[in-house]
């Protein structure tokens, strides 16, 4: 069902979209006054961060949605580890994505560009460095480019992650492609389809495998990378499209779904790769969304479900982090941003630090007094 | 499409969500005052359990709000409902001496007391059946409207293994729609035939369309040339679960055999879900299917016919509405309003005759091109006040067989106390003429029906036709 437009309260406003979704009740929040341009919180680990856009285009199958493109173009924005401390900061996104972005979020009262302001800490194309190193694969929610997860991706880069998050074209607001073409949510005329989710999550896995196919012939770095040594992580419908990714392309070697009602048909047989669910307090067991109680039943292999209190839809994206210039006031009782960055990035790097990089981590065995927010499913978190 | 039981025709595509997303508490509806039940405003919370005081609340809701609630006799609707109590007691084998019609006098107030006091002095005696008897009792109150837009809609939890797009029951469509099976209003002709398999048991079992079903479970479907309720099985509803056991004969062959279907999920092929499909035909008609009319519905038709006239001369455009579910009539109207301007679509009219004008959206670019619209008994509500507006307003022209005839007017939502919805029409559509459709359905100008000839040999003879009168 539609909730394209802005609800009222708190960062439900960016919570836009099909496939989103837990509207929260509506706080008693006063309203904030916008401040300055955001400076996303630094990245926690040893690296300076690099950044750079690859444009892909595949041939082999026509765009899912503009049915006038006879070929699937990918906007790929790779962060990683680099040597270099000093240089341009990349963009946070064109001042032309950000009013596209507030625009179709139905944001009014700040300048369309606030979100160009934002300023991020990896340097803009880099010299990368280091050797065998993991790679992650991110997608976004519905409606958000990757950007939307930029703190996120350069926090894993910080800690030795090669990171390459994908704009899927027409399934956000906005992707500036080669040429300042702009492709804006064409899938948003059809996100209340049934059936709408499988298609998008069937069309990002195509969308992950090609890129995995190309990566190494389309940026110089990717030698530096230890290809049997990839995960996959998305928010909302991008968590959807990470589990549809690994049961489709055993590439793909461990997932984590942030938020994400899922869509892709585990085989009976079930999917053994690691796998975690990172919830919002809607996402407990036995809640409206039947989808992460049928996938729990069919993962085999390790597997977590951790509920954060306090957390929301958007809690594992920037959004909390840019709230405070798009004058939204979380609700009370609601994980800060920063709180929100660092509960995600703590437990995102955790998954991959076990799975990919086989450092056991005694934050996933239970809970932890310093993350008391989180809570451990389906045992230890009882309906909200 | 999946369609569960709360779900009816009609509503089922604006209310099949994309994704299924939790839903948080709700805030309390205020009710305003002096009115038994108020619209719901957000998401509804948990439903709890049915009560007889949740059947008052819906008894004086449908007073308050329905089109003839102001008219109608009250009696009829506590008659119905104490019959269906009176039945679930036999039928659980627990009859009750008391169990015995109150009085009614036609006081709306004094006969609902009379009706509550003798349904607590029942209900009293067979506890473990309270709940099933406030659910058949409230069912049965509904239906007394004899409203196809009427229902009782409660918060039934999907499959749990199911997956957004899969369809539930046997996997095929038959030439008697869901409507006519469950006794509506249009005539279903004889044979029964398969008119499409769509996957599940129908297809593990080889049916193909074309075959034709000369029995379910036992029974004929036609009887002297009537449908019978028997085919009503083809139509289960999730958790329904028997299997239903076909007689099908394959007429190019001569074959005969008998296969048995359980009902269940299936997965649909996502592209075949969406609302609206487009495809150029013989180089200049625009093609374009729609499957029901959610909110962007116009838009999205528009679109689809600018990109297929871009860079050529389009001489027409075929509209598939056989199969469209209905929904929003202002996107009904918007489509109209590409055809003409300056007209009615249709009227809403009160108990007491007064009426609405839907009016043409004159904003809306005129596409200034022959139409002919393809339709058939699965073409409900929204879709019949569409058809009407073509036929009435001389838009076009409509090809197939006869549209539902369930248009009674558009159904409004009511939050009941146990967090359930009851829905339900305030007006009455009307057709541009001010004639009524609901129940007599929109004749074609050109009848062609689908045989099971055409099914098995994959024609569409209506769509053929349909070419033809463009390109005469």
């Amino acid at each position: 069902m539609r909730q394209l437009l802005a609800v009222a309260a708190g960062l439900a406003v960016l919570a836009a979209s099909a496939c989103t979704a837990p509207t929260p009740p509506r706080p008693a929040g006063v309203a904030a006054t916008p401040t300055g341009p955001v400076t996303l919180p630094a990245p926690t680990g040893d690296h300076p961060v690099g950044t750079t856009v690859l444009y892909l285009k595949d041939a082999s199958r026509p765009d899912p949605w503009n049915l006038d493109a006879d070929a699937r173009e990918l906007k790929v924005t790779l962060w990683y580890p680099t040597g270099q401390r000093d240089g341009q900061r990349a963009p946070y996104m064109t001042p032309k994505e950000s009013e596209l972005l507030l625009k179709g979020s139905r944001i009014t009262g700040v300048p369309y560009d606030t979100l160009s302001k934002t300023r991020t800490h990896a340097v803009e194309d880099a010299e990368p460095t280091g050797r065998r190193l993991p790679l992650v694969v991110l997608s976004p929610g519905f409606t958000k480019p990757v950007s939307t997860l930029t703190s996120l991706a350069e926090d894993l880069a910080s800690r030795g992650y090669v990171v390459a998050g994908i704009d899927h074209p027409y399934e956000n607001y906005a992707t500036t492609l080669p040429g300042g073409r702009v492709a804006e949510c064409i899938a948003c005329d059809s996100d209340g389809d049934p059936g709408f989710g499988m298609g998008v999550v069937q069309g990002r896995a195509a969308d992950v495998s090609f890129l995995l196919d190309r990566l190494p012939s389309e940026w110089d770095g990717s030698d530096r990378i230890d290809r049997s040594r990839i995960a996959m992580a998305g928010q909302s419908i991008g968590g959807a499209s990470t589990l549809a990714a690994m049961v489709k392309d055993p590439r793909v070697r461990a997932g984590i779904d942030m938020d994400g009602t899922t869509y892709a048909r585990i085989p009976k047989s079930g999917l053994t790769r690691p796998f975690m669910f990172i919830g919002s307090p809607q996402h407990v067991p036995g809640g409206r969304d039947i989808s992460w109680d049928r996938d729990w039943k069919l993962l085999t292999g390790w597997k977590r479900w951790v509920v954060l209190t306090g957390a929301n839809h958007q809690s594992s994206t920037d959004l909390p982090l840019l709230g405070s210039v798009l004058g939204i006031t979380l609700p009370y009782g609601a994980l800060s941003g920063a709180r929100s960055a660092e509960l995600t990035r703590t437990y995102v790097a955790a998954f991959l630090d076990q799975n990919l990089k086989s450092q056991r981590q005694p934050l996933l065995e239970g809970p932890s007094s310093r993350y008391p927010e989180v809570r451990f499913c389906p045992v230890a978190c009882g309906r909200s | 499409m999946t369609s569960f039981r709360a779900a009816a025709a009609g509503l089922a595509l604006l209310l099949a969500a994309a994704c299924t997303a939790p839903t948080p508490p709700r805030s309390q509806a205020s009710a305003a005052a002096g009115t038994a039940c108020a619209r719901p405003s957000g998401p509804l919370g948990a439903e709890t359990a049915t009560t007889i005081d949740v059947i008052e609340q819906a008894y004086f809701c449908i007073l308050d709000r329905y089109y003839s609630g102001a008219t109608l006799d009250a009696r009829s609707l506590l008659t119905s409902g104490f019959i269906a109590l009176t039945q679930e007691l036999n039928r659980n084998g627990r009859d009750v001496p008391e169990a015995t019609m109150p009085a009614l006098t036609g006081d709306r107030k004094a006969d609902w007391t009379a009706f509550e006091a003798a349904y607590r002095k029942i209900t009293d005696q067979v506890p473990e059946l309270r709940d099933k008897l406030a659910v058949v009792t409230l069912e049965a109150v509904v239906s007394a409207l004899g409203d196809n837009h009427a229902q009782w809609m409660r918060d039934v939890k999907p499959p749990p293994d199911s997956y957004d797009g899969d369809g539930y029951g046997l996997g095929l469509q038959v030439n008697v729609t869901g409507l006519q099976a469950d006794g509506g209003p249009g005539v279903a002709l004889p044979p029964l035939f398969v008119t499409a398999v769509q996957g599940g048991a129908a297809q593990a079992a080889g049916l193909r369309p074309g075959d034709i079903i000369e029995s379910i479970n036992g029974s004929a479907p036609f009887v002297e040339g009537k449908a019978t309720p028997a085919i009503a099985a083809l139509y289960p509803q999730y958790p329904e679960a028997r299997p239903v056991r076909l007689r099908l004969l394959r007429q190019a062959t001569g074959h005969r055999w008998t296969a048995t279907l359980k009902p269940g999920l299936y997965p649909q092929d996502p592209a075949a879900l969406q609302v609206v499909r487009s495809e150029l035909l013989e180089d200049d008609i625009a093609y374009v299917r729609l499957r029901g009319f959610p909110s962007d519905a116009a838009k999205r038709v528009f679109n689809a016919i600018t990109r297929l006239r871009t860079g050529r001369t389009l001489s027409g455009v075929v509209l598939d509405l056989r199969g469209n579910g209905g929904g929003s009539p202002s996107e009904a109207t918007r489509l109209v309003s590409a055809f003409v301007h300056g007209q009615a679509t249709g009227y809403q009219c009160a108990v007491d005759g007064t009426c609405e004008t839907m009016r043409t959206d004159d904003t809306v670019e005129l596409l200034n091109l022959p139409l002919v619209v393809l339709i058939n008994s699965d073409c409900p509500s929204a879709c019949e006040h569409f058809s009407s507006a073509v036929k009435d307003l001389r838009l076009g022209r409509l090809v197939g067989t006869r549209t539902a005839g369930a248009i009674p007017g558009p159904a409004q939502s009511y939050l009941l106390a146990n967090n359930t919805l009851l829905r339900f029409p305030t007006t009455r559509h009307l057709g541009p003429n001010r004639e009524v459709i609901d129940r007599i359905g929109v004749p074609p100008d050109h009848h062609v029906p689908l045989t099971p000839e055409d099914a098995a040999a994959g024609r569409d003879p209506a769509l053929a036709k349909a070419l033809t009168l463009l390109h005469k």
